[in-house]
């Protein structure tokens, strides 16, 4: 279905359509004993894991769950039914699964998937995956070759427990990239129980303890450290999900924030000494306007305005409405919800994958979250809520998010998404997941209508890829990140719509401290910008 | 119990020695709750003395205390045959057959000694539900507190309601009024598209119902339709230009699109029409300083604090007064609001948890 949705300066037009060889069916295995992991993958990533110029995909999967589970939990991950999935693209926009080829097959029994992270942590050009799990979580090392080694047990990262969402950034600005990982409760099988009486339903996470997130520096000799005590991380247990990362308060430093589901959000400020401090509730950005919790799910921490600053948009679920935190530029938030329109778009949908980008190259970034219910049977418990839901797309203009068509009007119980520009056209596309479902594929068709640049970052004293670095372009701000929304990584590229100008004014401000300005860029164009070796 | 002296009196100048004397002893058993003992205590009086109506009330009453309603019934009726004027016999006897499910039965002894919280509730039992209403309020004149009569007044209350809509249904199934009573219990299941076909219905035959376009604006705002909300509420503030609530939902659904100005207008008006609503003026503080009028917002949500000083809604209005001042650079103030706003939580926290 090819719908049309018309803009003020460029115009968005979405087309959903599983390109050829994506034949991914996310496995959730909902069983009566309703086991909360069912309904909380999973990941998708958007990487050009062997440096062709292309965009390939990669899927986490869930797992079989017997019903009743049995101990020791097996999830039965060496069925390919069951495998995370690898596809390469092909120049021709088709994918091939190159899963077992490039050895990622089996992401082990004991573990049942859910999130994952991209990042070149040992800065070797070519980027390195993390998948996160209800078990042991696994790094895979890209050899650049075409395969990936499981470098787990090396590097120290395997965490346990109940992992969600995991980051790549450098906290440190060492140069390496150091990587944060969310964990939901303290849950297993074995303890798990139902709610909802008779309708035997997912239970809210206030069932179940708090735990830990975890924060690994990276020693730059391919092992990590856990430092989640020594950084004041684990110093706040919660019930993480989603983890987005960027500097708030101008310091140079990279900060964290942390969706957390049915409580306070955690925003950790980087003291620039190795740790952190909680200041979500001080900066006025843990709970919503009228004081209340929410269910964080996905979060994304970019600058929705172009005040430079970048702002956090976390999705939650219904009657709560997505919350808008703007920075106000003094260190602290307000909730924006009612004045960019965020909360009429979201009263009636439970939000999961959200990103800030911009879709139809207007030089503002637009909103599109991934929806879906937590509780696949929640129509029984409230019939004016869905466990199916649209996508939400919605572009940006003259200070507020106007719903238009996504491109499809299939309702679905979407949880990941990832955006990066796919075919290399200069517009954004997404790819989203759907629990028991194909992936979802969102080509962006808008065609010629506006202008565009797409960075590439080449860090040399920084980290590789340039994470973290803040990024303006004609008065738009990006900060480089593969992270953020729900479980997935986004292409590290930086894209810009640039509306009518066929010219751009470039800064780049390095993790490393170095400031870079290009004047009179070219528009229309990929372009790599090398960080200066000198400072 | 009942017990007077007069009775007691009266009792012992009319029966025989021996008779009195098991009276004497049925009641000092009564008096030491040796309840078995008292029964066969006044049994023994019945049987010296069958003329003897009190004999078969004190028995009935000592049935009673026993809860074995249907044994105390029989000598309570043999005392009404033998005089039936005694009060405590209508009374006990109401209350047996009450007991036992015999609401109309009930009815006639509970209503001769007007004993209005018992013969409301029978009246709930029988379907009577006006008349039980009205003894049922009298009765908590009396006894304000009282669980059962509240619990029943309650019911009456509902269950007059049910029947007054069955018989509309009944009488007038495609009437306007007979269409918003199938909307609300819709709405009530959440069934929003149902509720929704309904209320158009009620208002395509009756457009100036009042109520109905506010019902329907909520069918709206619960389904986050908030441009089709506001078209329903400014219908209803049209009909009823009088009604605060129509206001206030109105104000608060433009508050919800970000109509800064709009909002405060009809949240003012709101606030007329029903002043000190803490609704309100926690919804215009949040108008006031989404038009960046922080003086108007402090004013509503001070405002707010000294009509409700506890509960969620004075939680939020702390929890926004701490981010207006956070703003404005007053610290101190912000964080004094702060704490207000978490004190309240914790308490909040505390009842839950209680629960």
């Amino acid at each position: 279905m090819l719908i049309a949705a018309a803009s003020a300066v460029g115009t968005a037009l979405l087309e959903v359509k599983l390109p050829r060889g994506i034949d991914f069916i996310l496995q959730n295995s909902p069983t009566p004993q309703k086991y909360l992991i069912e309904t909380m993958p999973g990941g998708v990533a958007l990487l050009d894991y062997n440096n062709d110029g292309l965009l390939d995909v990669f899927l986490v999967n869930g797992g079989h769950i017997d019903s009743p589970m049995q101990t020791p939990e097996n999830f039965d991950r060496h069925d390919p039914r069951y495998w995370n999935r690898l596809y390469r693209q092909n120049r021709d926009g088709s994918f091939v699964d190159v899963t077992a080829e490039a050895g990622l097959a089996n992401a082990g029994d004991g573990n049942y998937g859910m999130g994952v992270a991209v990042g070149d942590y040992d800065n070797d050009g070519y980027p390195d995956l993390y998948v996160t799990s209800y078990g042991k979580n696994i790094l895979y090392r890209d050899n650049g070759d075409g395969t990936f080694t499981d470098v787990t047990a090396k590097a120290g990262v395997a965490g346990g427990g109940w992992s969600v969402s995991a980051g790549f950034f450098d906290y440190d600005n060492d140069g390496k990239l150091d990587l944060f990982v969310t964990r939901y409760m303290e849950w297993d099988t074995k303890d798990s129980k139902d709610c909802g009486g008779n309708y035997h339903t997912y239970c809210p996470p206030g069932e179940f303890p708090r735990t830990t997130n975890i924060l690994y520096h990276n020693r730059g000799d391919g092992t990590f450290e856990d430092v989640s005590e020594r950084s004041g991380i684990a110093a706040k247990k919660g019930h993480g999900l989603g983890v987005a990362f960027a500097d708030y308060n101008g310091d140079g430093l990279t900060d964290i924030y942390v969706a957390n589901d049915g409580m306070q959000q955690y925003l950790f400020r980087n003291n620039g000494n190795g740790s952190f401090k909680e200041v979500g509730m001080e900066a006025g950005a843990a709970l919503n306007v009228d004081g209340g919790p929410l269910s964080g799910m996905g979060v994304v921490f970019q600058d929705y305005d172009n005040d430079g600053r970048p702002d956090v948009i976390v999705t939650t679920l219904p009657r709560q409405t997505y919350a808008v935190f703007h920075n106000d530029g003094d260190g602290t938030f307000s909730d924006h919800g009612l004045q960019t329109g965020v909360t009429m778009l979201s009263g009636v949908t439970s939000g999961w994958g959200v990103g800030l980008e911009d879709f139809d190259n207007d030089g503002q970034k637009d909103l599109f979250v991934a929806q879906g219910h937590v509780l696949d049977n929640v129509e029984k418990i409230d019939p004016s809520l869905h466990y199916l839901q649209p996508t939400l797309l919605a572009l940006y203009h003259n200070g507020r998010f106007e719903r238009i068509d996504p491109g499809t009007e299939a309702l679905v119980a979407g949880r990941g998404a990832a955006f990066g520009d796919l075919n290399n056209d200069g517009w954004i596309d997404v790819v989203t997941t759907v629990v028991g479902d194909h992936p979802q594929v969102f080509m962006n068709r808008a065609g010629t209508a506006a202008h565009w640049l797409t960075i590439t970052l080449r860090g040399t004293r920084s980290n590789r890829d340039g994470l973290g670095a803040r990024v303006q372009v004609n008065g738009q701000t990006r900060f480089a990140t593969t992270a953020g929304s729900y479980e997935s990584a986004s292409d590290k590229r930086l894209h810009f719509g640039l509306g009518t100008m066929k010219t751009a004014k470039v800064e780049v401000l390095w993790p490393s401290g170095s400031r870079q300005i290009l004047n009179d860029v070219a528009a229309d164009q990929f372009l790599e910008i090398r960080e200066p070796e000198r400072p | 119990m009942i017990r007077t002296a007069l009775f007691l009196w009266l009792a012992l100048q009319t029966i025989s020695p021996e008779a009195t004397q098991h009276l004497n002893a049925g009641r000092l058993a009564e008096s030491q709750q040796r309840i078995d003992l008292a029964v066969t205590e006044y049994r023994k009086v019945t049987e010296l003395e069958p003329g003897f109506a009190e004999g078969f009330v004190n028995l009935g009453q000592a049935l009673m205390e026993q809860h074995d309603y249907a044994a105390a019934s029989d000598p309570l009726k043999r005392a009404l045959e033998l005089d039936s004027s005694l009060v405590p016999a209508h009374q006990l006897l109401g209350y047996a057959l009450l007991a036992q499910g015999y609401a109309a039965e009930a009815i006639p002894h509970l209503s001769r000694v007007h004993e209005q919280g018992a013969l409301g509730i029978a009246q709930v039992e029988t379907g009577q539900f006006g008349e039980a209403i009205t003894n049922l309020q009298a009765a908590l004149q009396k006894r304000p507190n009282d669980p059962d009569l509240l619990y029943y007044l309650g019911r009456a209350g509902g269950l007059l309601s049910k029947q007054s809509i069955d018989t509309l249904l009944a009488a007038y199934p495609d009437s306007a009024r007979a269409h918003q009573s199938m909307a609300e219990n819709y709405f009530v299941l959440r069934q929003m598209a149902d509720a929704e076909k309904q209320y158009l219905a009620a208002l395509q035959l009756r457009p100036d119902t009042p109520n109905v376009h506010l019902e329907l604006g909520q069918v709206y705002a619960m389904t986050s339709r908030w441009p089709q909300a506001e078209e329903q509420y400014r219908a209803e503030t049209k009909l009823q230009p009088g009604n605060a609530e129509a206001a206030y939902r109105l104000g608060n659904t433009l508050l919800q699109q970000g109509k800064a100005h709009e909002a405060c207008v009809e949240l003012q008006r709101s606030n007329q029409l029903q002043p000190q609503m803490p609704e309100t003026l926690y919804a215009l503080g949040k108008a006031s300083a989404l038009g960046h009028d922080d003086v108007a917002a402090e004013q509503a949500w001070s405002q707010q604090l000294k009509v409700e000083k506890d509960g969620p809604l004075a939680a939020q209005a702390h929890f926004a007064l701490a981010g207006l001042y956070r703003k404005q650079g007053k610290a101190a103030k912000a964080e004094e609001q702060m704490r207000e706003f978490q004190k309240l939580q914790g308490a909040a926290g505390q009842s839950q948890e209680r629960q």
